[in-house]
């Protein structure tokens, strides 16, 4: 063979080597060198989790850049974001951990922002927002669970006081009643009436007929309410089908999710819920009497609030709630 | 082809050219050479002058080879030098002040390279010519040697005789001032063996380079040598004009320029007792 | 006491070897020929068998990881196993024993022989340095070839993967998720670093090789027997640099 053509084979050779190089990083990296003229965000969190260096960057799902470095500020930890050069960023668009696996894979989430908000300059930092992970929801959802408990509680007690003792309610009710209106004595059951009859009523009952937007809330709550109950029930369908899973799986993937004594806190949870749900359903009855007790209806104006905020939260958190995250991780 | 010959041809293939070899004063100081235990050469000490042909003759094994060896500092020396013209050949830049050239028993050609390319390495790695003048420079030389037909074969296509005369050849491309022969006749034809000593003469009438032959060919010794030295045990047993070799004083010497062989008294039986 | 020796004096003289190669590294362009002729021996026709090999490396290593997986269901991470492995570890090593087998015993075979039959002495005596002329060629040829002859390995590793993932009954994952999951979770600074590694490899085994050769003594039978200590060493040499090498690599890049 003469020189020549073992030079060019030689250098064909190189070629090939070259051009393959060039395949495998462009199609590992997605040729990031090129594009290195990105800029920079940081985003501050309270913890980063399972945030690791080299993560994704998307927004509404797409990969715009990567956590180019973690590190520890002050208090709170800080993730550095490259994001590409041709991305832009609202000043108003905020910035979550998102989990995308049950085996420690996360990325940033940045949402869209405002349409008309100006870009966040490079260096600036964007803001950012706690999403719940998987323990929080747990925890958030037993001690949820344990208020309505106890609101219950006390509302039953007050309930129960009534008969022979001269603080029960359905009494001070009774008394009321007769003081305007014989024949409503006999119906002290029946919500509606008492309600058609509190239309007109006096006394103590006057806040709630004075202010009838407060009485709108009222029941616009107690919609929110049984609606939030029945989406925790299926909610708690679905737990227990994954927890079922779990426990079946009794190995690497049981462990990964929650441990035995987080399953069983998990469960007595749901049935926290299941009670306090299935109370509310049957509690239109005894609305009368709720309403009348004021300090009651403050509490119960508050649970409800924050079984709205909790149900919000759940809602809110889009598809990765706790259920999407076991749902996706599993199936 | 004759002496006359070679030099004629040699003569109308250069007529512009002068030899500018310097021929260069070889001296041996006090050498001793151990192999472990073994002490191979000790305390030798002779000179060869500029221009001279130089015969190192001794029985096998008696540090010929290694002597010369250490003139080209392939070997170093346990005790002593060896000076070229004044330079320590053991020093790794006397190779770059004094150009010589070590002509193997073996021919040592490069077995990868055709003959050609064999005599073209050196002037190549050295840079001394373009390509035209290197393919001139070996085609002559060549031509003196008379292997022109073997200019693209390769060594192992070779007689032995072919390939002691590539391997002056490639001695003589160099165009150096120190020669260097480790048994140029050895396992050739009385004929060839003759040529090559003719060769060698030549070589040195045509561009008075200092010679140093490693032989034990007594008829090379006598034809060409202008001084001999005889090794033998690892010391200089002779050193003297070639023609002290015809009546030597040392038996050991007269033993080994004119071995009789004598049935009676065989010499292996000697040694036993 | 005599293997100690031995090795101090092989280690001294392959250093040395090296300081004398980068002393004439400057000629380089006037071996192009050279450098040209061992690129072809140690890149070109080493190419297919690295290939081959390469490919049942890459086919095994899924088989392997599909049947151990299996066991926990992740057999959807077998690219990810695959990729990892052969661009980080495999690659690089495999193709450095392959050309400790088929080029380092060929260098040292030709060097002996070459020692043995007196044609160092002769470059010697000529003045030509046997560093420059034989052993710069080879190591810079290495030097530009290593990088090829692995990328290659990794490529065909991951395809010999893929192949099998796909068409074996227990692990059944179809080539396009082997890849989406080889590229999520290899990076092209795992096979840089495998690049690198095989480079080290590549220089060390070719060095000591041509080291070995150059020093062999006595006749024709001690060519054998110095292929044979240049490969075994070369083997050692891989594995021990391979652990301190990674070890450098995982400092430097965490």
């Amino acid at each position: 063979m003469n020189h020549v053509s073992q030079t060019a084979r030689v250098g064909l050779f190189f070629l090939l080597g070259l051009a393959l190089t060039w395949v495998t990083f462009q199609t590992l990296n997605g040729g990031k060198v090129f594009r290195d003229k990105g800029y920079r965000l940081v985003a501050g969190f309270e913890s980063l989790r399972e945030l690791k260096k080299g993560d994704e960057v998307r927004m509404a799902g797409v990969v715009i850049g990567s956590v180019e470095e973690t590190r520890l500020a002050g208090r709170r930890a800080e993730a550095v974001l490259h994001i590409d050069r041709t991305i832009e960023i609202k000043r108003d668009a905020t910035a979550s951990i998102v989990m995308a696996g049950l085996i420690g894979t996360n990325y940033i989430g940045i949402d869209l922002g405002s349409a008309g908000a100006p870009p966040l300059p490079a260096g600036a930092e964007i803001r950012t927002q706690i999403t719940p992970d998987l323990n929080t929801i747990m925890t958030d959802l037993a001690a949820l669970g344990n208020k309505l408990d106890h609101a219950l509680v006390t509302l039953t007690g007050s309930l129960a006081g009534d008969g022979k003792g001269s603080v029960g309610i359905i009494q001070k009710i009774d008394l009321l009643v007769t003081e305007n209106r014989a024949s409503l004595a006999r119906t002290t059951t029946n919500l509606q009436q008492v309600t058609d009859k509190l239309n007109r009523g006096e006394g103590t009952l006057g806040k709630l007929i004075n202010d009838p937007k407060l009485y709108d809330e009222m029941i616009g709550t107690l919609g929110e309410i049984r609606r939030g109950a029945g989406e925790a029930k299926s909610f708690i369908a679905n737990a227990q089908a994954i927890i079922d899973q779990v426990k079946m799986g009794q190995g690497a993937l049981g462990a990964l999710v929650f441990d035995q004594k987080a399953g069983e806190d998990f469960k007595s949870t749901i049935a926290n819920f299941r009670a306090v749900s299935d109370k509310i359903s049957r509690g239109e009855g005894t609305l009368g009497k709720l309403l009348q007790d004021d300090g009651l209806l403050r509490d119960a104006q508050l649970i409800m609030k924050k079984a709205q905020r909790a149900l919000d939260g759940l809602e809110d958190s889009g598809p990765i709630t706790a259920v999407g995250v076991v749902a996706r991780g599993l199936f | 082809m004759t002496c006359s010959q070679i030099a004629e041809q040699r003569n109308q293939l250069t007529p512009a050219t002068t030899p500018k070899t310097t021929a260069v004063h070889v001296s041996v100081e006090h050498l001793s050479k151990n192999f472990g235990a073994t002490a191979v050469l000790k305390d030798v000490t002779f000179s060869v002058a500029p221009g001279e042909i130089f015969v190192l003759m001794g029985p096998s094994g008696s540090g010929k080879s290694v002597l010369l060896k250490h003139m080209v500092g392939l070997e170093l020396p346990t005790a002593g030098r060896v000076a070229l013209d004044g330079h320590d050949a053991a020093a790794a830049t006397t190779r770059e002040r004094v150009r010589m050239a070590l002509v193997f028993q073996s021919g040592a050609l490069f077995n990868s390279l055709s003959v050609y390319d064999n005599l073209a390495l050196y002037p190549r790695e050295h840079r001394l010519f373009n390509e035209a003048g290197i393919r001139e420079k070996v085609m002559r030389t060549l031509q003196i040697l008379s292997l022109e037909n073997a200019v693209d074969k390769f060594p192992s296509e070779l007689s032995g005789g072919m390939k002691k005369r590539v391997a002056i050849a490639r001695a003589l491309v160099m165009e150096p001032s120190l020669m260097l022969y480790d048994e140029p006749t050895s396992e050739l034809d009385p004929v060839m063996a003759a040529t090559i000593s003719e060769i060698i003469a030549t070589l040195r009438e045509e561009y008075h380079v200092t010679t140093v032959i490693v032989s034990h060919d007594r008829e090379l010794a006598l034809g060409i040598a202008d001084r001999v030295g005889i090794l033998m045990g690892g010391t200089l047993a002779m050193l003297g004009p070639a023609m002290a070799l015809r009546s030597p004083q040392d038996p050991r010497v007269a033993d080994f320029m004119n071995p009789k062989i004598n049935l009676q008294h065989p010499r292996f039986k000697q040694l036993e007792t | 006491m005599k293997p100690l020796t031995a090795f101090l004096d092989g280690f001294g003289s392959t250093w040395l070897l090296l300081v004398r190669v980068v002393s004439h590294s400057g000629s380089l362009p006037r071996q192009f020929h050279r450098f040209i002729d061992q690129c072809y021996l140690i890149g070109y026709t080493t190419m297919p068998i690295v290939a081959i090999l390469s490919f049942f490396i890459g086919s095994v290593l899924a088989l392997q990881a599909g049947y151990s997986m299996q066991n926990f269901g992740t057999q959807q991470f077998i690219g990810s196993l695959v990729g990892l492995s052969m661009a980080r570890e495999l690659g690089p090593v495999m193709v450095a024993i392959l050309v400790a087998g088929r080029v380092g015993s060929a260098i040292t075979a030709e060097l002996a022989s070459m020692k043995v039959y007196q044609e160092i002495d002769a470059l010697e005596t000529m003045n030509i340095s046997p560093a420059r002329i034989l052993v710069m060629p080879r190591l810079a040829a290495t030097l530009v070839m290593m990088p090829v002859l692995t990328i290659i390995g990794d490529l065909v590793g991951w395809f010999g993967g893929a192949i099998v993932a796909d068409l074996t009954e227990i692990i059944s994952i179809e080539p396009e998720a082997y890849f989406a999951v080889l590229r999520r979770y290899t990076h092209f600074s795992d096979v840089l670093n495998g690049l690198i590694k095989a480079e080290l490899f590549g220089f060390a085994v070719v060095l000591v090789c041509c080291n070995i050769g150059l020093n062999t003594r006595g006749g024709p039978r001690e060519i054998g027997a110095a292929v044979t200590r240049a490969v075994v060493v070369s083997l050692i040499l891989i594995l021990v640099l391979d652990y301190f090498v990674t070890q450098v690599l995982m400092l430097v890049s965490s």
